[in-house]
């Protein structure tokens, strides 16, 4: 086992992951340094989600290794691996999976008071970082009354009150809007910049990316540094729609 | 035959599940069938007669509950992005369900009319003794219509009730974040933006939660102060559940006061009751029944009051959510068991010696019982279905899976602290009027 770099909060070396006998994962490595925020682009099923989840512990890697503050995480039991995400990973999702019959600002909270922390203080935690993404005045109402990009900013304010290590955004702003997508983008990002945050941000849009401080292209399970395809032939002598069934 | 199909390759349990229906099925068809065997040997009693048969309803009733559930509980029913695309929507995914619920009930009714066959003796082999003689009508011969009409009624009354409680309605649509039929709970391979929310996904079967028109959701500013708080409004049935147990007591009460009322005889070897008594009873069941969603809720509501940490908010939040999908059956079973045990007690009273029925009233408690009890349990599983994708977000985030466990046990706990006793109370008042 060779131990990985000082500076890289996780790291990871050869992940292979199948879905099913379908490979998703194959060999990719990477190292993501403290306070970063690293882009991992690509198209979409090229990895992206089982990268993000085989680095938050959520998947266990089939091989390879993925070392968390010099610690592997390819050994743990699931029981570690889920009080890491616990208690230093952050997770958002595509689509917002917030707790319906919680109120805003108990579904900010629930990270926090799952650390243990006290209703007061989290409650106190969770309505700051409401505040900061602009939804404070929907604190006390059920998330199933908001419209969709408010509702992905709860689930960002969920990630980041609970001030985590790592932070892991599977394309947040997938479902939203332009408006919207630039809003939760940047509030985002100056959130992690601000308080020292690592993110991992998978995204399919090059202007993301741009974001973001380094970034990481998957093709079909690899990382890739430049892609090489098939360079367009010409399109003399050649008929423009020859498909036939 | 896709109904077929889809039906043989469901999950063990979900099998099971059916075949509990089944099993309901031939027990209510097998009373039916001998309340009319009955009636055969006793052409002159027929008020008789006609007792017994109107006594098979709480049976038919207990048997469509359960089909009901296990028809909204089933999977394969549930409409599903691949079908939907290909045609085959709520609309069509619930001629399947009643087309199963129908199968289910028919097998059972099958089984009652061979039990009824093989214990009169009309089929080869010797039937075996049986306390049932005047039941039976032996010897008699069994006219064809009626007893088809009799073992029709359960599957076409499970059917029909299916249907209606299936058929795909525009207002069960869910607009919210957590659509039940979105994929496999998000799972790792679930890319993003692949759950489109499939119109009325999941919604037919399930998700009674009609509650508050959303017009007005879209913007921000425009939301009434009250709707965003409080999205699941609580099931207002308290008040009449109430109101109703108060009617049944007290026409119990003052009907028992006057024996001289028509008298109906009570199955098994209980004591003859008049029909303001039993009119009584009835009230009180239906009131308990009632009452069973509000008192969930409350139950919710307890657990969560006060400061809750995690644990208490999230089983407290969950069984007001949950209540008026548990909370019905849950009355149900009280008022079963309140039935239960006020029989018991008048029985005891009046014999002096533990409850020894007959083994037809035997058989409709069991059927009753079991119904209740099964409904609760398959209406606990399709909260869990509905759920499975709030306990994925919880876990991806870290929540143990110790905490899940135990806001569920926390959750039934405080059902049973608070519906016990309540059950009790209300046994031993319906009790009391005929123990005098």
């Amino acid at each position: 086992m060779v131990a990985p770099p000082d500076n890289d909060v996780l790291w990871a070396r050869a992940l292979h992951f199948q879905h099913n006998g379908s490979p998703a994962l194959t060999g990719v490595s990477l190292g993501v340094r403290d306070g970063e925020i690293l882009a991992v682009t690509g198209p979409r099923g090229s990895g992206k989600t089982t990268l993000l989840s085989c680095l938050s512990g959520l998947l266990p890697a089939q091989s390879g290794e993925i070392w968390f503050n010099s610690k592997p995480m390819h050994t743990m039991r699931p029981m570690r691996r889920e009080r890491l995400r616990r208690e230093r990973f952050g997770w958002i999702d595509p689509v917002p999976h917030l707790v319906p019959e919680l109120t805003v600002w108990e579904n900010a909270a629930l990270p926090l008071m799952l650390r243990g922390t006290g209703r007061r203080a989290a409650r106190t935690t969770a309505r700051e970082w409401l505040e900061r993404l602009d939804i404070g005045d929907c604190a006390r109402k059920r998330p199933r009354g908001l419209p969709a990009a408010a509702r992905q900013r709860v689930a960002i304010a969920r990630a980041l009150a609970a001030a985590p290590t790592v932070l892991f955004a599977d394309e947040p702003t997938a479902s939203l809007h332009r408006a919207d997508r630039a809003h939760v983008l940047r509030t985002l990002t100056t959130a992690a910049r601000s308080h020292g945050i690592t993110v991992v941000l998978a995204t399919t849009e090059p202007e993301t990316a741009t974001l973001a401080d380094r970034s990481v292209a998957l093709l079909d399970g690899r990382c890739v540094q430049t892609v090489h395809l098939p360079p367009a032939a010409e399109s003399e002598g050649r008929a423009a729609c020859s498909l036939s069934v | 035959m896709l109904a077929l199909r889809l039906a043989r390759r469901a999950h063990v349990l979900v099998q099971v599940r059916r075949l509990l229906v089944a099993a309901a099925s031939a027990g209510t068809g097998f009373l039916l069938l001998c309340a009319f065997g009955y009636a055969l040997a006793h052409p002159g009693a027929s008020p008789g007669a006609a007792l017994r048969l109107a006594w098979c309803a709480v049976p038919l009733a207990a048997t469509v509950h359960l089909a009901v559930a296990v028809a909204r509980a089933d999977p394969a029913t549930r409409p599903r992005p691949g079908l939907s695309a290909v045609g085959l929507g709520p609309g069509r995914l619930m001629v399947f369900s009643v087309l199963t619920t129908a199968l289910s009930c028919a097998l059972g009714s099958a089984a009652a009319l061979l039990l009824f066959l093989h214990l009169r003796g009309d089929l080869p082999g010797t039937p075996p003794r049986n306390s049932l003689a005047d039941a039976l009508a032996a010897g008699l011969p069994l006219p064809l219509p009626a007893t088809v009409t009799l073992l029709a009624v359960v599957p076409l009354a499970a059917s029909v009730a299916g249907a209606l409680s299936l058929r795909p309605r525009e207002d069960a649509r869910r607009d919210a974040p957590t659509g039940p039929g979105a994929g496999p709970a998000g799972g790792p391979g679930a890319e993003p933006g692949a759950e489109p929310g499939t119109p009325g996904a999941g919604t037919a079967a399930g998700n009674r939660r009609v509650g508050k028109p959303r017009a007005a959701t879209g913007r921000q500013g425009a939301l009434p102060a009250d709707t965003g708080t409080h999205a699941v409004p609580a099931p207002s049935g308290l008040p009449w559940g109430i109101a109703v147990v108060a009617a049944g007591l007290t026409t119990e009460t003052y009907a028992a006061r006057d024996p001289r009322g028509a008298r109906l005889d009570l199955p098994g070897d209980l004591v003859a009751g008049t029909a303001g008594v039993l009119a009584g009873w009835a009230l009180t069941a239906l009131g308990l029944a009632l009452a069973g969603p509000a008192l969930t809720h409350l139950c919710g509501r307890l657990l969560q009051a006060a400061r809750p940490g995690v644990l208490r908010l999230l089983s407290g939040r969950g069984l007001q959510e949950e209540a008026g999908r548990i909370g019905r059956p849950l009355g149900v079973v009280c008022a079963v068991a309140s039935g239960a045990y006020a029989i018991a007690r008048v029985y005891a009273e009046a014999h002096d010696a533990p409850p020894a029925f007959g083994p037809l009233s035997v058989l409709g408690a069991l059927v009753v019982a079991g119904c209740a009890l099964a409904t609760l349990l398959t209406a606990a599983v399709e909260a869990r279905g509905d759920r499975a994708d709030t306990t994925a977000a919880l876990l991806r985030i870290g929540a143990p899976a110790t905490l899940l466990r135990s806001a569920a046990l926390l959750r039934a706990g405080a059902l049973v602290l608070v519906l016990a006793p309540l059950t009790w109370l209300v046994a031993e008042l319906a009790a009391l009027p005929l123990l005098r």
